[in-house]
């Protein structure tokens, strides 16, 4: 499992056990979470037959400001009801009224497995949109000419979607540039982190020549300046900003989905694997202990066998 | 092994095999206490002369005999920041076990990795160069291992960058 799923198996795996044809109905009560501080409550407050599933995300309205209401409703239609409280968005399946064939089921199921990313998708499809529409503006002037608003892009979209991380994103008319912002708790965290970023900016030398370009740096990015609420550091390099720019191929209407549901996994595919590297080093730590440990043994004199007595004085002797 | 690396070994082990000649010595300072003097340094008729074996700037042992007990202390390898980090995870995990060592010290001298303090005691139960040679082994195989660590860290990471690029592909 090197990639991460963009849907939440949880959820996944408990719809569809509801929406087996032969399932009986009964009562949910789950609170899930998932990544990004996300969290989902599966239940069946009024009939057994009625599936009721919230999400809360911390920024949903930054979410909303930046269209998330739109995506939301185009995707769940019909399910959406009246928040649940304490959430920010619920949609209710009615199990008498589900979908006749079994294809239409699952691709209900796989939906609502994905509502964080659809959620957390409005932002990415708002700038897609606007880099669609800078694309055709800048069609009509030459480079000397285009007037200054053209060339600058628009608007920042952040999303500060965990405490001092966010995600900027910045279109433009030939290109759209995603920022991610990442804090490093550890030193350790800190070193790994390092290597394996400078692996991404080289990954495209290397062969992935389409992918998009990466570049990290310490500081803040020109892109960002005037933001509010950037995460600094001590200036030693626990904050990180990664940049990726999409360019035209990346943002075609056949390959958006896929590419806003891959990129939102990046910092959770990241500190993932600095974990499980860790991991590894340390079980492998682990082992090479064990053979320090085999080698000093070696240095004790092994105990001579001494004749062994039971308590009333007699020997074990071996038969001849 | 390289070039340079079995000179240095050989130095240390001799150095260390002239050192390990310890015997039992109760405290001048406190009666009925035996402690290792190398620790304790309450007298300083009892202190021999501390000696560095260098193979480069970054390698070094440096070796504190006295009459009852010998402090090795060995600098590991660094060239930069990765090693580093490991090298201290690695000592860090070694002096957590330091119970199951016997004759390794909780903590480094400074200026160090990792230390070990032999006293007579462990002389006695176990055979001199045994000991010798575990030293040896150790400092053998640390280096070896740390550079299989980066390197797998290296692997790991474009491994893993080239895989989430692909699909954008």
């Amino acid at each position: 499992m090197l990639l991460l799923d963009y849907q939440n198996v949880l959820i996944e795996s408990l719809l569809k056990d509801r929406l087996a044809p032969d399932a009986t109905p009964t009562s949910i009560d789950q609170v899930v979470s998932d990544f990004d501080n996300v969290t989902f409550h599966i239940s069946t407050p009024t009939s057994k037959s009625q599936i009721l599933v919230s999400i809360r995300v911390k920024c949903f309205d930054e979410l909303v400001k930046y269209g998330a209401q739109a995506v939301l409703e185009r995707e769940y239609g019909p399910y959406i009801v009246q928040p649940e409280s304490g959430y920010d968005f619920s949609v209710q399946i009615d199990l008498a009224q589900l979908p006749e064939s079994q294809e239409e089921k699952d691709e209900l199921v796989a939906k609502i497995s994905l509502l964080k990313r659809n959620a957390m998708a409005a932002p990415f499809e708002q700038a897609f949109d606007e880099h669609t529409e800078l694309q055709e503006q800048a069609r009509q002037y030459t480079s000397e000419s285009a007037p200054q608003g053209v060339r600058e892009g628009g608007e920042v979209r952040a999303i500060h979607y965990r405490e001092e991380e966010g995600i900027y994103i910045k279109a433009s008319h030939d290109r759209v540039t995603v920022i991610f912002s990442t804090v490093f708790r550890e030193e350790t965290d800190r070193v790994f982190g390092k290597v394996f970023l400078q692996e991404f900016v080289d990954a495209r030398k290397r062969g992935v020549q389409n992918a998009p370009q990466v570049l990290q740096s310490n500081e803040p990015p020109l892109e960002l300046q005037g933001q509010p609420g950037l995460a600094r550091g001590s200036g030693k390099g626990e904050v990180g900003y990664i940049t990726f720019v999409l360019f035209p191929r990346h943002l075609t209407p056949q390959r958006r989905g896929e590419v806003i549901s891959h990129i939102q996994t990046f910092r959770d595919y990241f500190h993932y694997h600095i974990k499980a590297s860790k991991a590894y080093i340390h079980s492998r730590m682990r082992r090479r202990t064990a053979d320090f440990l085999q080698v000093l043994r070696r240095a004790r004199p092994e105990a001579e066998e001494k004749e062994r007595k039971t308590a009333s004085g007699r020997t074990f002797r071996v038969q001849a | 092994m390289s070039q340079s690396l079995r000179p240095y070994l050989s130095c240390v082990r001799s150095t260390l095999t002239a050192a390990l000649s310890l015997s039992n010595f109760a405290s001048q300072a406190a009666e009925r206490h035996n402690v290792p003097e190398i620790e304790a340094a309450s007298s300083p008729e009892l202190l021999l002369n501390p000696l560095t074996v260098s193979r480069n700037q970054e390698e070094r042992v440096f070796v504190e005999p006295s009459v009852n007990s010998v402090r090795v202390s060995i600098r590991i390898k660094q060239a930069d920041e990765i090693e580093h980090i490991l090298v201290h995870k690695f000592t860090r995990f070694l002096t957590q076990r330091a119970e199951a060592f016997f004759i390794l010290r909780r903590k480094a001298v400074p200026g160090y990795d990792i230390s070990f303090l032999i006293t007579n005691f462990h002389t006695e139960e176990m055979l001199k160069h045994k000991l010798v040679d575990f030293i040896i082994q150790f400092m053998e195989e640390v280096d070896k291992e740390i550079s299989e660590m980066k390197l797998f860290l290296n692997a790991r990471a474009r491994f893993v960058a080239e895989s989430f690029l692909t699909p954008f592909d």
